[in-house]
């Protein structure tokens, strides 16, 4: 919401939330933030999470994957607001060579400029309360 | 009136009247008392005047959207019918209690075992004051409600990443407040003496100024010193005969800064976070019982939506039913209620536009659990009555103490209320070890809590089938593009629920955009 500066987390302001530095480890990064929905071998959940392993999205062009792990996409959370650029490059370019998949890395600059592209804030503390 | 006029006047020309001898706020005080609704948009259900013409709506999802559509189109004559994925209404709007049973994807199946009587709020949990739809159909369909204690000045805040001595322990709220609020209005008073402003205020608005930071901050003497004040605590509460208040001293003002506890202080000072709050006495899912009571055999549950498609007269709905039956409903309009992240996945005759729309938002990651504490040990030890407590780990984000079933045996104290990336986390953890994380940060502020927790119910919204979210969350792009593109009908379906509104996350924006939808379909029909 743009009118509100001060971000609410179930009653606590957001900024004393700031998640913890996460390594830039792609592979500690997924099973934080990835592996609750597309299962700790990417396999996915048929009809509700894809399947990272062996998708073609996944390891299509690195601008498409920054995309929709930056803006989200239905059921698909967006991440702008919780992981930096060297951390969303970090787990895309873990996803792009994990389980058998074989694309190449992303850098983070590559993400920076996707942020941009869609003029996404950089990340916040969190999110507001309901 | 005692005076009955020859002309009536209507409401336009009352507004202009108001504008006329008051300027523009009395005009909105007008507006709003006459129910134009400058607060919520919208107080009331729109009268659906002029009859239904036989039409027939089929409406999909039983949350709040789902069925405010249902109800008020039902009652104005359409022909209804309301499918429902689950074997319960009120999707989000959803309380734990005895016997409940739900099953993440890619988690076990809990089974809520609270005893009697005894309930978490898993999804929404309380209710603004100006959410003027909600509360209408607590009103009138019948669904009391209590207070939700929403700000504890009593309570707890618990800073483990700060520093120095209030770093990792519980402090008292009430004792932040009014020392960063004393030190604060000290030191600018302290400017204001030594003449930083004297150049850009006035003497008689600086005397002022003065005046009200000396009140603000409860500075003493002429030298505008903040001691403390009784109202951050007494360190002895004031007893009978010969036992008068022991003053509590200030902590001091490098340690508050350290701590960084002062941060919370704002935490419910947005519009949609003040006080009044309330919550519907016995769970929330209370309003959407009611709304099935009144609704009868028009909702049939356990209904899976498959497909939507539809001619340029008609819409057919095919589903399949809790026996692996498929069949389907044909309908002169349709009303998808169901949210964005799971309706994108369902067959659906629209546009390739109208289709793109969908994927235009995301939903937000959200996670909560309930605990039944076998005695009210915040209440009986601690003085605290409801409210939350403040946590600056992001898996647990707050804990909060429950508004109902005040200084009685047991209650359920909400563990964790988690968002974003630390709620995925947290989600992906059995329920056991969701359940231990949120016992070991209870147990940093109450040491009663770890053996007072006896049973628990845990929930990650974007692992619930049918919802797959917490709420939608628009970005500023999406709702330039897709957003508008949704709100209109593709052909004969319609789209409502709280991620058609700007009051996402509230089960306002659901029954809002409910109204708003019918209302549309209502003036087609009558056109
Ligand atoms: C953790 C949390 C906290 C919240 N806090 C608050 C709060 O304090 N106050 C507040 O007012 N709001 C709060 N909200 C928001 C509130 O819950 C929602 O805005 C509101 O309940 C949405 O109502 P809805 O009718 O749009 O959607 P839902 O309630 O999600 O209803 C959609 C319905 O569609 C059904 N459905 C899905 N797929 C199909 C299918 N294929 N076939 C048939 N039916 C299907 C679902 O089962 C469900 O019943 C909170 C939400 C969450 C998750
Ligand atoms: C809440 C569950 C959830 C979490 C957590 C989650 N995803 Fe997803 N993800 C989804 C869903 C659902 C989709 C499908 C979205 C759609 O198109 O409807 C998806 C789609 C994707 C896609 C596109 C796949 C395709 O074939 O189109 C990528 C890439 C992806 N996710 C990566 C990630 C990464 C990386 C993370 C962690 C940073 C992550 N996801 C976390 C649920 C999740």
């Amino acid at each position: 919401m743009t009118i509100r500066t001060t971000l609410i987390i179930g009653g606590v302001a957001a900024s004393l939330l700031a998640g913890p530095a996460l390594a830039q480890d792609g592979a500690a990064l997924f099973s934080q933030s990835c592996a609750a929905c597309h299962q700790p071998q990417g396999q996915g959940i048929p009809g509700a999470f894809p399947a990272l392993a062996g998708d073609a999205f996944v390891q299509g062009p690195p601008q498409q994957v920054a995309h929709v792990i930056l803006n989200g996409r239905g059921g698909m959370p967006k991440f702008s607001g919780d992981l930096t650029d060297e951390q969303i490059a970090a787990v895309a370019t873990y996803v792009r060579g994990a389980w058998g998949n074989k694309a190449g890395p992303i850098t983070a600059a590559a993400v920076t400029a996707e942020r941009n592209a869609g003029a996404l804030p950089p990340p916040t503390d969190g999110q507001q309360a309901h | 009136m005692t005076q009955p006029s020859a002309f009536p006047p209507t409401r336009r020309m009352f507004l202009e009247h108001l504008a006329g001898v008051g300027g523009t706020p009395l005009l909105l005080a007008g507006m709003s008392a006459l129910g134009f609704g400058i607060e919520a948009r919208a107080a009331a259900p729109p009268p659906l005047t002029g009859g239904a013409k036989g039409k027939s709506v089929v409406i999909l999802g039983a949350g709040v959207a789902g069925l405010t559509s249902a109800y008020e189109l039902s009652k104005a004559g359409y022909h209804v019918t309301l499918l429902e994925a689950r074997d319960r209404v009120g999707g989000r709007s959803y309380s734990a209690r005895k016997g409940v049973r739900q099953k993440e994807l890619g988690g076990e199946e809990q089974v809520c075992d609270f005893d009697d009587g005894y309930y978490i709020n898993c999804g929404p949990w309380r209710i603004p004051y100006w959410h003027r739809g909600y509360l209408h159909y607590a009103r009138t369909l019948g669904v009391g409600v209590e207070l939700f204690n929403n700000d504890n000045d009593h309570s707890y805040i618990q800073f483990d990443k700060g520093s120095g001595p209030l770093a990792g322990k519980p402090i008292r709220k009430q004792e932040v407040a009014a020392d960063v609020r004393g030190y604060a209005a000290e030191i600018l008073a302290k400017q204001i003496n030594q003449g930083a402003l004297d150049e850009t205020m006035s003497k008689g608005d600086r005397e002022l100024f003065l005046s009200y930071l000396r009140n603000e901050g409860y500075l003493t003497g002429k030298d505008f010193k903040y001691i403390g004040t009784e109202g951050r605590g007494p360190e002895i509460n004031p007893g009978a005969g010969l036992n008068p208040p022991v003053d509590s001293k200030p902590h001091p003002l490098s340690d508050l800064l350290q701590s960084r506890t002062w941060a919370t202080l704002q935490s419910v000072a947005g519009y949609d976070q003040q006080r009044t709050m309330f919550e519907p006495i016995g769970g929330m899912d209370q309003l959407p019982f009611a709304f099935a009571r009144h609704l009868g055999p028009i909702i049939r549950k356990g209904h899976v939506v498959e497909k939507i498609s539809q001619t340029p007269d008609k819409v057919t709905v095919a589903y399949k039913d809790a026996k692996g039956q498929h069949g389907t409903v044909v309908a002169d309009y349709c009303i998808a209620a169901i949210p964005l992240s799971v309706l994108k996945t369902i067959d659906m005759q629209v546009s390739p536009a109208f289709k793109q729309a969908m994927s235009g938002v995301s939903y937000a990651l959200v996670g909560k659990i309930g605990i039944q504490m076998k005695r009210r040990f915040w209440e009986e030890d601690h003085a605290i009555y409801g409210g939350h407590v403040y946590y600056d780990d992001p898996m647990i984000g707050s804990i909060s103490l429950p508004s109902t079933g005040w200084l009685g045996k047991k209650g359920v104290v909400l563990g964790y209320y988690q968002f974003g990336s630390p709620a995925a986390q947290v989600s992906a953890k059995s329920h056991k070890d969701r359940l231990a994380l949120a016992v070991a940060a209870g147990q940093k502020v109450f040491p009663q809590y770890a053996e007072n927790a006896e049973k628990s119910f845990s929930i990650a919204w974007h692992r619930v089938p049918f919802n797959m979210g917490g709420w939608a969350e628009w970005s500023d792009e999406g709702r330039k593009t897709a957003y508008p593109l949704l709100n209109e009908p593709d052909g004969r379906i319609y789209l409502a629920g709280e991620h058609l509104s700007y009051l996402t996350g509230w089960q306002e924006g659901g029954i809002e955009s409910a109204w708003q939808q019918i209302g549309k379909i209502h003036k087609r029909v009558n056109a």
